[in-house]
């Protein structure tokens, strides 16, 4: 029926006008709202010490506000019929639309479901869906834009923030600063090596997420103050326990040393590098330095010299050429040829003074790089000087990784089968020698003697190879025991560095500063060869393992601690000596010049006349008195004079 | 003749009563189109105001335009039942015989104007109760059928209450209206002056017969209401329950009993006659709202709060009236 389908086409035309319009509209509202939130989280911001976040969060939910309200409007398409009642409604149709929508497929009467349909059909084609319902952009939205434009422009003013909440900031970002720095580090730590002992690993765990928790400033800064000393004292325990072992403080001590434990034969080769570099000014170390004066002195000179052409300053310059040829000719004397003296001879020659300045400049960074290389050279010769021999040294000076090196040569000596008798000989001496300072080393020691045994009986036995190969055995176990230590040892480093790491996030929450501006300090076992307490120079030795006294001065200042303020100070007037305090009695005499003591005792004070009966007092005080002999108060002597006294009273 | 053509003729009779019965009846717009909707619609009109009013004249007049039988009872404290219904009388018959034989009473017509109708007792206004639901009257145990189409046009006076029986509620609830005749205005005062005392009686025509109407009351079944037009009607009835869940809130203040299933059905009848009068082929919301009042208000029973401020049921539905959405949710079977 081409009425039906004429209404059916305006309706479903205004249907999804309506649904876009709606979705505009709630669009509109959820713009609306977006900025009411956006506008109140600005404002919020620039008042209280709110989170940063808060406006990326609010022009979040802006956005979500406006697209969810578009969708939740545009969600639902309204059906025809509601369309045609709200047409009705709109128009003021008098139902006949939505009458006909319900009646158009009714079984009724053909002839009123033609009837309403045509009316409805009548009135609709004076509808225009576009006039009817125009799209616009609803007033919510509008009021939106001006909201979040408003928020837009407060947002360049600046927040106000007050002295607490600037410091609860400048803490917050501390706290997060030194979490994060924690966490790295520990990160990193557990990286480059995975610790050997459970506690140690669990410990360096521990750090990392306690930095984690640390970065995410869930804590107050006393709180993290709090839990970080608690940290710091289970590590502390925990460096302790493994400080008890001797051998440790020994390889740590070995680890501190420049050369850091290297072997003769690294130190042999840094050495030649060293000499090759040097050349020939090895070993002329005062050569060096008299020819660096002498450059330096001539420099001072080439600044005061005169300029341009006259007589005077080529007099000058032709001075200062010889001097500078003196030392060029001292140099090559001495076997440092220096190129750029010559250079500079000729600059100087050719009026160059800026050639010149640059050349001697360039010579005198040559001598630098000399001397640098020659106290380097120094510094191996002495550490060569320092290497130990021998096994026994070896672990009486701690250098565990030489005496894994010697052991190892040992034990390739021992099973190679081609040991001469002196070799073995010397061999034992050297691990008998090694037993005593291997008693530090816990089962080292007692490993090394068993080799010994071993091969001085196989020396005694005319050397027999079984007993030869149990002396390597027992010395690989040694060798093994050695590593064992070692690694301890770097797990101990590793919570030395973990705690020093603590002590700087400590240092940081107490003053506020960066973690990069606090140097915390490290553990270590013993005082790192510094002076003791007492007289003289030796280290104090004693009590290595417990952690080393703050040395590096605490930066306060950010410390706030109104208690400690000074009260100032007040006129107080010419001091009183309090009376009280002057000594009114002098030994010997009781109230000197003054009237006598008196004590009073408890009871009741009578004053003035009585008014009671005489009669009633008495009998009063002959029930008190009966009372008192009843109760034995009364001596037996008194007891009957009593009686008496108060019968005569009666008569 | 088809539907258009049956409505369009509609359109014509109801212009051509309103003319007919303007000729005599000045003013009361509402009264004439309520009585005339109620008639059209099959139903019983009680027509409420103080004497004075033309309220018997608008009944005659309108049965002098309806070409249907008149009577006309005029309400009595003495009045009995079978003063109304009919009685057996015993008659004898010209050979002598004597029998009994069924005299009838007024209210065997087509319209009945029921003069002053709370003045009888209610006995006797409770004789009419089988006659206006069943159009039937059971006598001497035989029911006779009234003429069809029969309707009851009962006046009564507000004031004078002395002597006066309340009309019960069930008979209440079976007149499709109750109209309330107000004072005229003065212009329509000067109208009634000049055709009433200037001699000249006018002439009224017939302008519908029984059958005609009998087929203008069909039609006006056939005409198409909407469900959510339907719907506002039975949500106005429902509002009108005391303490149901539906109840308006001044119901449950004012309010002992509410409208019966009939006001509904009276509701959408007269809202019918409305559409069809205004010249449309379905019903709308304003067609309920303007014959919700004459509809309902004589069936709603006011509590003692309401009688002590005067609260009248015609404020209590406007208020529903104001309260009630047109749209809301469909009512669920």
């Amino acid at each position: 029926m081409q009425s039906i389908q004429t209404i059916e086409q305006l309706l479903d035309g205004l249907s999804r006008r309506r649904r876009l319009n709606r979705g505009l509209r709630s669009a509109g509202v959820g713009l609306l709202w977006g900025s009411v939130t956006a506008l109140l989280a600005v404002i919020g911001y620039k008042l209280a010490p709110l989170p940063a976040s808060i406006i990326s969060w609010a022009i979040l939910v802006g956005l979500v506000a406006t697209v969810g309200g578009f969708l939740v409007g545009f969600w639902k398409r309204p059906s025809m019929l509601e369309t045609a009642r709200w047409v009705d409604e709109l128009k003021c149709l008098q139902e006949r639309i939505s009458t006909a929508w319900e009646y158009r497929g009714s079984p009724q009467s053909n002839e009123w479901q033609t009837l309403v349909v045509n009316d409805a059909v009548r009135v609709l084609g004076t509808i225009e869906p576009r006039r009817l319902l125009p799209l616009r952009f609803p007033l919510e939205a509008r009021w939106g834009i001006s909201l979040a434009l408003i928020a837009t422009v407060l947002n360049f003013v600046p927040e106000y923030r007050s002295e607490a909440a600037l410091k609860s900031e400048q803490e917050a970002k501390s706290l997060a600063d030194a979490g994060r720095q924690l966490a790295d580090l520990s990160k990193q730590q557990l990286e480059q090596r995975q610790p050997v002992l459970q506690p140690t690993e669990k410990a360096l765990n521990e750090v990392m997420e306690f930095g984690e928790k640390l970065q995410q400033v869930s804590a107050t800064r006393n709180e993290a103050l709090r839990d970080l000393a608690t940290l710091q004292e289970k590590l502390e325990r925990q460096f302790q326990n493994l400080a008890e072992k001797p051998a440790l403080r020994t390889l740590e001590k070995a680890a501190r040393a420049p050369s850091n434990g290297a072997g003769p034969s690294d130190l042999q080769k840094r050495m030649d590098a060293l000499r090759q570099a040097l050349g020939k000014a090895a070993g002329q170390e005062e050569a060096v330095d008299q020819l660096k004066s002498g450059l330096e002195k001539l420099k001072q000179s080439a600044q005061a010299l005169p300029a341009g052409d006259s007589a005077e300053a080529k007099a000058a310059r032709e001075k200062l050429a010889d001097s500078l040829s003196d030392l060029a000719q001292q140099a090559k004397d001495s076997g440092i040829p220096m190129a750029s003296l010559d250079e500079a001879i000729d600059a100087l020659r050719n009026a160059q003074t800026d050639f010149f300045v640059r050349d001697l400049n360039t010579a005198l960074q040559e001598l630098e790089k000399l001397q640098e290389l020659g106290k380097n050279l120094q510094q191996l010769q002495q550490e060569m000087a320092k290497v130990a021999k021998d096994l026994a040294e070896q672990l009486q000076l701690g250098q565990a990784k030489a005496a894994q090196a010697t052991l190892e040569k040992m034990i390739q000596q021992l099973r190679s089968g081609s040991l001469t008798t002196e070799q073995l000989q010397k061999l034992l001496e050297e691990v008998q020698n090694a037993s005593s300072p291997a008693k530090e080393y816990g089962e080292v020691a007692e490993h090394l003697k068993r080799a010994a045994e071993k091969m001085a009986q196989s020396k005694q036995s005319g050397d027999r190879p079984e007993l030869r190969q149990a002396a390597a055995t027992d010395l690989a176990k040694a060798a093994e025991e050695l590593d064992k230590l070692l690694q301890q040892s770097a797990d101990a480093e590793q919570l030395a560095a973990a705690m020093e790491s603590l002590s700087r996030a400590q240092m940081s929450l107490s003053t506020g500063k960066q973690f990069g501006q606090c140097r915390g300090t490290r553990p270590v076992f013993g005082k790192g060869g510094k002076p003791g307490k007492g007289v003289g120079t030796w280290a104090d030795e004693e009590g290595w393992a417990q952690i080393p006294e703050q040395t590096e001065g605490w930066d306060n200042s950010g410390i706030q601690q109104p208690e400690l303020d000074s009260k100032g100070l007040t006129d107080r007037g010419e001091a009183e000596h309090n009376p009280a305090l002057t000594p009114t009695k002098v030994r010997g005499q009781m109230s000197p010049g003054g009237s006598m003591q008196s004590i009073t005792l408890k009871g009741v004070h009578i004053k003035g006349q009585s008014q009671v009966k005489f009669t009633e007092t008495a009998a009063a005080a002959q029930a008190a008195a009966q009372n008192a002999l009843n109760q034995d108060q009364v001596p037996k002597a008194y007891q009957q004079s009593v009686r008496d006294y108060f019968d005569d009273l009666k008569k | 003749m088809n539907t258009e053509e049956q409505i369009s003729a509609f359109r014509t009779l109801w212009v051509r009563l309103k003319q007919e019965i303007g000729r005599v009846i000045v003013g009361h717009e509402d009264i004439v189109d309520g009585t005339l909707i109620a008639i059209l619609g099959g139903g019983h009109v009680l027509l409420e105001g103080v004497p004075g009013l033309g309220k018997t004249l608008l009944v005659r007049t309108l049965s002098e335009v309806l070409d249907l039988s008149f009577n006309r009872i005029q309400f009595t404290p003495d009045l009995m039942p079978a003063d109304i219904l009919g009685t057996n009388l015993v008659v004898e018959s010209p050979e002598g015989r004597r029998s009994f034989e069924f005299q009838r009473g007024p209210i065997f017509a087509h319209l009945l104007l029921a003069d002053e109708i709370n003045r009888a007792t209610p006995k006797t206004q409770s004789a009419m109760l089988e006659a206006m639901q069943e159009r039937s009257v059971t006598a001497g145990g035989e029911i006779r059928r009234l003429a069809d189409p029969f309707f009851v046009l009962a006046t009564q006076n507000p004031i004078d209450q002395e002597g006066t029986y309340p009309l019960p509620e069930a008979q209440l609830d079976r007149f499709f209206f109750k109209l309330v005749v107000g004072y005229p205005t003065g212009a329509e005062l000067t109208e009634v002056i000049n055709r009433t005392t200037e001699g000249q009686k006018p002439q009224i025509q017939k302008v519908i017969d029984g059958a005609a109407l009998m087929e203008w009351q069909k039609l006006v079944r056939q005409v198409p209401v909407a469900s959510h037009v339907k719907d506002y009607a039975v949500r106005l009835v429902l509002a009108t329950h005391p303490q149901t869940s539906t109840a308006a809130a001044i119901t449950n203040q004012y309010l002992r009993f509410g409208s019966s299933p009939r006001g509904a059905q009276c509701l959408i009848v007269g809202a019918k006659v409305r559409a069809l009068t205004q010249g449309r082929y379905n019903v709308s919301f304003d067609d309920i709202v303007s014959v919700a009042i004459p509809a309902l208000r004589h069936r709603l029973i006011l509590n003692f709060e309401a009688e002590a401020e005067g609260i009248t049921t015609d404020h209590i539905l406007a208020q529903i009236l104001k309260e009630i959405p047109k749209s809301a949710d469909p009512i669920k079977a």
